[in-house]
């Protein structure tokens, strides 16, 4: 009741008392207070006294000085950033702020120096500072190569920075996705099978055939050819590349609450199915496939009477 | 009607009519109708080879005439269509057909017809039973009564109908008042013709069983001048042709039944088989979907041999519904539920596996991912499409260009600002089934046209080589019915030298190959045909 106390005593005229009263009242709201908490928490405080406080724990680098949509935003320093950033002039301070701000999305160095207005000789000089204090570091971004992007060091980025799971460095794993489709596909396959030797009735065998996305994931999480987690998420992006293939087909059903993998009551089930044609007649025969097959006129230069790939087939 | 579809027309019309009707036709198809004089003039050739060409093609259904469009005493035109001659690729399916459904007959008596266009009852049954004579064995006989019956079920199931009546012909009609056993006319046919499916009464058949020529020379004459038999039988003036259009919901059904058992099982097919066989006189061939049928009735319907019982066609038929290709609906719950099979839908369905399959085979399973996902969608960004294919942007720009390129897919343009300015335009990629179903369709003809043209290069090629096989044939069977030493017929076997021999051999693989290629490619055709057509008409 730290509040009931400081109104008791309401002459609090000595810069250092008010100084302490406003860290106090950042400490109680960790989110930041506005000035109209300190105006109404000691409401016989001169305008310009509260503001010589403020300034002064700013200078001090005690307090944080935050814009949101209401206005400005007081709030405590981290003690450990302020520990951390013992030493630094305030140029760097204000470049690790700003790299703070980004979170883990991460901020690319020529917005760096838009937000901070200094030379961009002069940041690149503080980033490698700050780098080497293991304060920050750089990662690369997979929306754009080159592109190197800074975030505070004990963050792990964000997804839309790595890209998720599918990538390592900033390369897409084309291969391990298409051994994940590959594996998904055997494992509803198998239980397709299965479904159909067991000569069950035909509701009971296409509804034995279905697979949730989590028995999905268990599996693969079970075969282990995954290093990194794989989240439900991820491997129903896998399961739908299988419906584009056209080897596997979904519904979602209603689940109870709490059944393990439903999501808002729902579950997504997956099994797999045959194609219904065959390959088609057309591509049976070479000009089906054929890569010149616009160019092709009798008697011109290409033409189905001198046709290598006709040859080849026909001798085959 | 395209290049492609003139091309292939021409070279099927010279194949089986040679040259000159090849001039004619392609000519006629090229020009639209037109009258007798304009024809010679235009193609220069002789009157009397035009005049034998037309009649060819008349004789064929693949020319109709018309005088007085352009008004009273205007000469009489020719117009050929197309859709028809392209038949002729299809006549060993037909032929096939008919061997599958009645037998040895019933493929002579569907042969012959398309061989000949149309004929008159009593002729197809002599000419059939004289050739089923000739492959048996001596002292057996074919009945004609056994030929007239699988003649009369061919046209009780339609297979085969009357040709239209001619309005010169209208005298002649009057022989056509005696029929025997009214049929079945509930189904409708581009002819309005009532007495379609009207078997007449064939003196014929009253006589019975009629002593067979069973020597070669008279069977050839009697195989050529079937209309010159001096004897009358009572249905002259009454010509009969194939339908087409029957064969064609024949074949529609079959590729439903046989999609259906890829995608579930045999039993799910035999199903579908048995709905689309209760429904086929009821239903009208351009319905979108059959007549509805309640589960009392399937289940009544189903052939014993399968063994299904009541709760288990239940469980089949809610299966069937459920399925995503939607090839049986349900239309509503009394009888047990009423169920429809949804022949449009089903056609749609096949069609778009058959670009699936295209673009799968012809560009790999990755691009078919993108295109499937691009049907799925509708319509997506080039970044949603990596995202959900989950392909590299580089190699998902890579096949969506070429695709883009080689028109399997559209590209949508939506600007934010009039301007068109490429950093505020969405870039939609799409698919259009229709459009693109029509593009393989050609793709297929000139598929179709090149295989032809391969098949005559190579017969060309070797046409020495296939001529003096032929002679030396010839001469070793006249050796042998002369009763010729084993010696001297192994001297003539040995003209043929081994690398002829064996040049022979893969020219005759080459062939086999080429046609059952052709074969192949109109199944493809017809899938695609079937439903382009019935997109104009639902």
């Amino acid at each position: 009741m730290a509040e009931v106390k400081v109104k008791k005593e309401p002459n609090l005229t000595e810069p250092v008392d008010t100084e302490n009263r406003i860290k106090e009242l950042c400490q109680q709201f960790p989110q930041g207070i506005t000035d109209q908490v300190i105006q109404n928490d000691m409401p016989h405080l001169e305008p310009q006294q509260r503001a010589m406080a403020i300034n002064k724990l700013l200078s001090l680098g005690q307090l944080d000085l935050l814009r949101n949509s209401s206005g400005l935003l007081y709030r405590l320093k981290d003690s450990v950033s302020a520990s951390k950033m013992k030493g630094s002039d305030n140029q760097e301070k204000l470049v690790y702020q700003v790299i703070e701000d980004a979170g883990n999305k991460g901020i690319w160095s020529r917005d760096i120096r838009f937000k901070s207005n200094l030379p961009l000789t002069e940041i690149n000089k503080i980033l490698k500072n700050l780098e080497s204090k293991k304060l920050i570091k750089a990662v690369k971004s997979v929306a754009a190569s080159k592109k190197k992007v800074y975030m505070l060091y004990n963050l792990q980025p964000d997804r839309s920075v790595t890209g998720g799971a599918w990538y390592s460095d900033q390369d897409f794993e084309s291969e391990f996705v298409e051994v994940l489709n590959q594996q998904c596909f055997k494992f509803l396959q198998s239980k397709a099978e299965a479904a159909r030797d067991g000569k069950q009735s035909p509701m009971v065998q296409r509804n034995s055939s279905f697979a949730t996305s989590h028995e999905v994931w268990k599996y693969i999480s079970e075969l282990g050819i995954s290093k990194v987690d794989l989240s439900m998420d991820d491997i129903e992006t896998i399961l739908n590349t299988l419906i584009y293939d056209g080897k596997v087909e979904m519904t979602v059903i209603a689940a109870k609450e709490g059944t393990v993998g439903s999501v808002d009551g729902q579950m997504k089930l997956y099994r797999g199915v045959n194609p219904v044609l065959q390959a088609t007649g057309l591509v049976k025969t070479p000009c089906g496939l054929c890569p010149v097959f616009d160019d092709c006129h009798e008697g011109g230069e290409i033409s189905p009477s001198t046709c290598i790939y006709m040859t080849e087939w026909l001798d085959f | 009607m395209t290049a492609q579809e003139v091309r292939l027309c021409g070279l099927l019309l010279q194949e089986h009519f040679g040259e000159v009707v090849e001039k004619v036709g392609t000519h006629l198809l090229k020009s639209g109708a037109q009258n007798l004089r304009a024809i010679v003039h235009e193609t220069g050739v002789a009157l009397d080879l035009v005049k034998k060409s037309l009649c060819v093609l008349v004789q064929h259904g693949a020319c109709v005439f018309s005088s007085r469009r352009k008004g009273a005493g205007s000469p009489t035109e020719y117009l050929t269509s197309y859709d028809r001659i392209l038949r002729i690729l299809r006549y060993p399916r037909y032929i096939y057909t008919g061997k599958t459904l009645y037998g040895d007959t019933g493929e002579l008596i569907i042969e012959e017809l398309l061989q000949r266009g149309h004929m008159t009852m009593s002729s197809i049954v002599k000419t059939v039973a004289d050739r089923l004579t000739q492959n048996m064995e001596e002292g057996c006989s074919m009945d004609y009564n056994e030929v007239s019956s699988a003649f009369s079920k061919l046209v009780e199931t339609h297979f085969l109908q009357r040709c239209p009546p001619q309005k010169t012909q209208a005298s002649d009609n009057s022989t056509t008042t005696t029929p025997s056993d009214p049929v079945s006319t509930t189904q409708s046919t581009p002819e309005s013709f009532p007495d379609c499916y009207k078997v007449p009464h064939v003196t014929l058949v009253g006589r019975g069983k009629r002593p067979h020529p069973g020597e070669d020379g008279e069977d050839q004459r009697n195989a050529k001048r079937p209309k010159l038999d001096p004897e009358t039988h009572g249905d002259e003036g009454i010509y009969w042709q194939v339908n087409f259009e029957r064969f064609h919901l024949h074949f529609r059904d079959q590729a439903i039944v046989s999609a259906v058992a890829n995608k579930l099982d045999q039993t799910s097919s035999e199903i579908v088989r048995t709905m689309l066989r209760m429904s086929e006189v009821m239903t009208s061939p351009t319905a979108t979907c059959t007549k509805p049928l309640s589960a009392n009735e399937i289940f009544r319907a189903l052939p014993p041999s399968y063994n299904i019982a009541r709760p288990i066609l239940d469980q089949y038929l809610t299966l069937l519904v459920d399925d995503p290709m939607e090839f049986v609906g349900k239309a509503g719950d009394s009888g047990g539920g009423m169920f429809v099979v949804n022949l449009h839908r089903a056609l749609a369905n096949l069609a778009r596996a058959t670009i699936e399959s295209v673009v799968q085979e012809r560009f790999g399973s990755r691009s078919a991912r993108i295109f499937r996902l691009l049907l799925r969608k509708r319509h997506l960004e080039q970044k949603q499409v990596e995202d959900f294919a989950m392909i590299p942007a580089k190699e998902a720009k890579d096949m969506l260009y070429t695709l883009l390129s080689q028109n399997l897919v559209q590209l949508q343009e939506v600007p934010k600002t009039p301007d068109f300015a490429p950093s505020r335009t969405f870039y939609l990629y799409t698919v259009n089934q229709l459009p693109t179903v029509r593009m393989l369709l050609q793709n297929c003809y000139k598929t179709v046209a090149n295989l032809i043209e391969r098949r005559l290069f190579e017969t060309k090629e070797s046409k020495r080589l296939l001529e003096k096989s032929q002679r030396i044939e010839a001469i070793l069977a006249s050796l042998q019915a002369s009763g010729a030493e084993p010696e001297q017929l192994t001297e003539v076997e040995e003209m043929i030298t081994a690398t002829e021999k064996q040049q022979l051999d893969s020219l005759r693989l080459h062939i086999n190959k080429l046609d059952s290629a052709e074969n192949q490619v109109d199944e493809t055709i017809f899938l695609l045909e079937s439903y382009v057509n019935s997109t104009a008409t639902s």
